[in-house]
């Protein structure tokens, strides 16, 4: 193929003469050096290329030598448990080769060449297979097992099929039929290009995240999308952290992108050891990272979130509930915001370019709960939940709205709330979930059939609260009648008691559905009994010191074997109220 | 129809017992919790000003405290057989600052 010229180098952008053979979303290989980059915009037989690596000492003259295909992921087991960068390369090799900070020019496939898998096929010699079908299986971690399908765009007849180990290139299995296919585990996906499906479907399902404020107040749905924005400081990383732990996906992807390099270390250092409450295995054995952190080169932070979303779609296909977290598409929305204005393009709000949007919906829209390619119909589902970090929190900036438009759960964090230590500290009065329908019908089919209602009047109780607050900064706390104070201390109950969850305690980091629904039962039978009291003449002050609200309070600790303990928690509150009510109750004259 | 509000004295038998004469309730009770429990059960069954005796009242200063954030009933203080212990008139002085921003007695 032609080789071209480099003419202009202005950072991660090349522009290079002489490529009328390329195209646009090629991948080239840039100066001796051989530098991965893509063509992003072709004027004539110029390409602007974004280079992926380090451009020092690159100058005009230089060739550019095209590779003709667009940048792909490769997909296959060995996925699982693995770093990338943001162009699929396997950090742990790069290491190997290039010592501990990115080296360039180094070349290495995504997927170990060598490893052997064992393959066992579930397909036998004469069945007729599409794409999307299943032609074997490899136990790739303890809990996942690989699929390996047929890729898009290929039948025929199965001409041969073994069992036995195979490293990602072997032919394992050959199709006939117009044209000779020898499939092998691994294949190819550009990463621009959404995996197809045969039919999308509507989220119905939560995805539960073991987050008391997420699952009872603001639920996303399985193949939903979700924001988390926030300013810096206010629990943005430590929420995805806790959602890539304990999310009940079967396959996590977690793109570090553009944040810093400890919170990879983190999630490195971290996961091998939590045992996934599910499987009792290992978090490491579910989950893929890619990182991008903020000292890497910043174009491949724009590819670093297809890479991440092109895996999770493949994992999809095989019909595994997948989840995707990014942290954060400010990060990557900046790395845009770069290129274009190397690209002297026309800025839009903010010097943001005005694809920004359409950008970010085609990321979003990549998730989905889909009917997946293949005879047996099975269902996958892609979650997408992405951080946004607006300057100064303020979330009227190009990319919180921009995603706004397009996610259907907002995770609106509060500095206020981080500031008094309320963590995780989204804020319950601007946040949303669009699937709050959907869910509250499956809460009520499966958890119980009072879930949703106690919901409502948990959330009618804050928001009272927040009024009550207005009058009580004005006129103070003593001029609001006594049912108002008991409200406020209702409030202030679910808050704490309930809100508030810490992500480093043991028991406290995960609360089962189960233990979610008894303790919102909990905290609401605070408020009812408290107003039967106060019916009954107790006095307030009376309700407020029972030492049985020791007990509400410390309910979050107790442990998932040990959940009827928060039963008979509301039973002695009941039996010390109408203990009250006998005591200090007015006269039946 | 307008509703007819009632009258009731709280406090010992000896302080209270004339009161009946002028045609009030009379309540005499003699410790903490039955003089709350009265307290509490006036309130609810529609008497609009009860008079407490400033020693009775002593007893239960969060039942005071109670309906005095409340419009009805009027809960007021009045000296005892025994004299006056002056907390019904600090609590007027206490009210008069409020209402005028002044002690204007």
């Amino acid at each position: 193929m032609k080789v071209g010229r480099i003419i202009k180098v202005s950072g991660p952008l090349v522009v290079a003469e002489g490529m009328d053979e390329a195209n646009v979303y090629d991948v080239v290989k840039v100066s001796e050096n051989k530098l991965i980059g893509e063509i992003i915009e072709m004027r004539g037989d110029k390409a602007s290329i974004q280079v992926y690596e380090e451009t020092t000492g690159i100058g005009p003259g230089e060739p550019v030598y095209t590779t003709g295909e667009p940048l792909s992921v490769e997909l296959g087991p060995g996925l699982v448990t693995t770093m990338f960068d943001g162009i699929q390369r396997p950090l742990d090799a790069i290491r190997e080769v290039g010592g501990d900070f990115l080296t360039r020019g180094i070349d290495l496939p995504g997927l170990d060449r060598e490893k052997k898998w064992h393959f066992t096929p579930t397909v036998k010699v004469g069945d007729e297979v599409g794409p999307g079908d299943v032609i074997g299986t490899v136990q790739e971690t303890a809990v996942v097992l690989h699929k390996i399908m047929v890729p898009p765009g290929i039948s025929g007849r199965v001409k041969s099929i073994e069992e036995g180990e195979f490293t990602v290139v072997d032919t394992v299995c050959v199709l006939e039929g117009d044209q000779e296919y020898e499939l092998q585990m691994m294949q190819k996906w550009p990463v621009r290009r959404g995996r197809p499906y045969i039919k999308k479907l509507d989220p119905d399902e939560p995805l539960i995240t073991g987050q008391r404020v997420i699952d009872t107040f603001f639920p996303a749905a399985k193949g939903g999308t979700a924001a988390v924005p926030g300013p810096f400081g206010s629990g943005k990383t430590v929420v995805q952290h806790q959602l890539a732990k304990w999310a009940d996906a079967e396959i996590i992807v977690y793109v570090g992108c553009g944040e810093r390099g400890n919170e990879m270390t983190d999630v490195l250092m971290e996961f091998p050891e939590i045992k996934d409450p599910r499987t009792g295995e290992s978090l490491m054995n579910r989950t893929i990272l890619i990182a991008n952190t903020s000292n890497m080169p910043v174009a491949a932070r724009e590819a670093s979130i297809y890479t991440g979303i092109t895996i999770a779609e493949y994992f999809r296909d095989m019909g595994y509930s997948v989840a995707i977290m990014a942290d954060s598409t400010s990060r990557w929305a900046e790395a845009l915001r770069e290129m274009s204005g190397r690209l002297e393009e026309m800025p839009g709000d903010e010097g943001y370019p005005a694809y920004l949007a359409s950008r970010a919906a085609e990321f979003y829209e990549r998730a989905g709960k889909v009917v997946c390619l293949g005879k047996d119909n099975r269902v996958g589902a892609l979650t997408v939940i992405g951080a946004v970090s607006p300057p100064g929190g303020d979330i009227s900036e190009p990319v919180s709205q921009a995603t706004l438009r397009i996610v259907k759960v907002f995770w609106g964090l509060d500095s206020s709330l981080a500031y008094r230590r309320h963590f995780p500290a989204i804020n319950w009065l601007n946040s949303y979930s669009l699937y709050q329908n959907k869910v509250d019908q499956w809460m009520d089919k499966n958890i119980d059939p009072e879930f949703s209602k106690n919901r409502i009047k948990a959330m009618t109780l804050l928001q009272e609260e927040s009024s009550l607050q207005e009058i009580v900064r004005l006129v103070g706390r003593d001029s609001l009648s006594e049912g108002d104070q008991l409200k406020l201390e209702a409030a202030k109950s679910i808050r704490e008691d309930f809100l508030q969850q810490n992500a480093f305690h043991e028991e406290d980091t995960y609360t089962s559905l189960n233990k979610q629904n008894l303790m919102l039962k909990m905290v609401l039978a605070f408020y009812d009994e408290g107003k039967r009291a106060l019916d009954n003449g107790v006095y307030l002050k009376e309700i407020l010191d029972l030492p049985v609200r020791e007990k509400i309070a410390r309910a979050k600790f107790i442990g998932e074997d040990r959940v009827s303990e928060i039963e008979s928690i509301i039973e002695e509150l009941k039996a010390s109220i109408d203990e009250l009510v006998s005591k200090g109750g007015i006269l039946n004259a | 129809m307008i509703y007819m509000y009632k009258v009731a004295v709280v406090g010992d038998k000896d302080s209270i017992l004339g009161f009946k004469a002028l045609g009030i309730d009379v309540f005499p009770v003699i410790e903490k919790d039955e003089a709350r429990r009265v307290v509490d059960t006036l309130a609810r069954d529609k008497y609009g000003i009860i008079f407490i005796t400033e020693q009775t009242a002593s007893l239960i200063p969060d039942t005071i405290e109670r309906y005095n954030n409340q419009m009805l009933p009027a809960v007021i203080l009045i000296p005892s057989n025994q004299g006056t212990l002056n907390i019904g008139m600090d609590m007027i002085n206490k009210n008069v600052e409020k209402a005028v921003g002044t002690n204007i007695l």
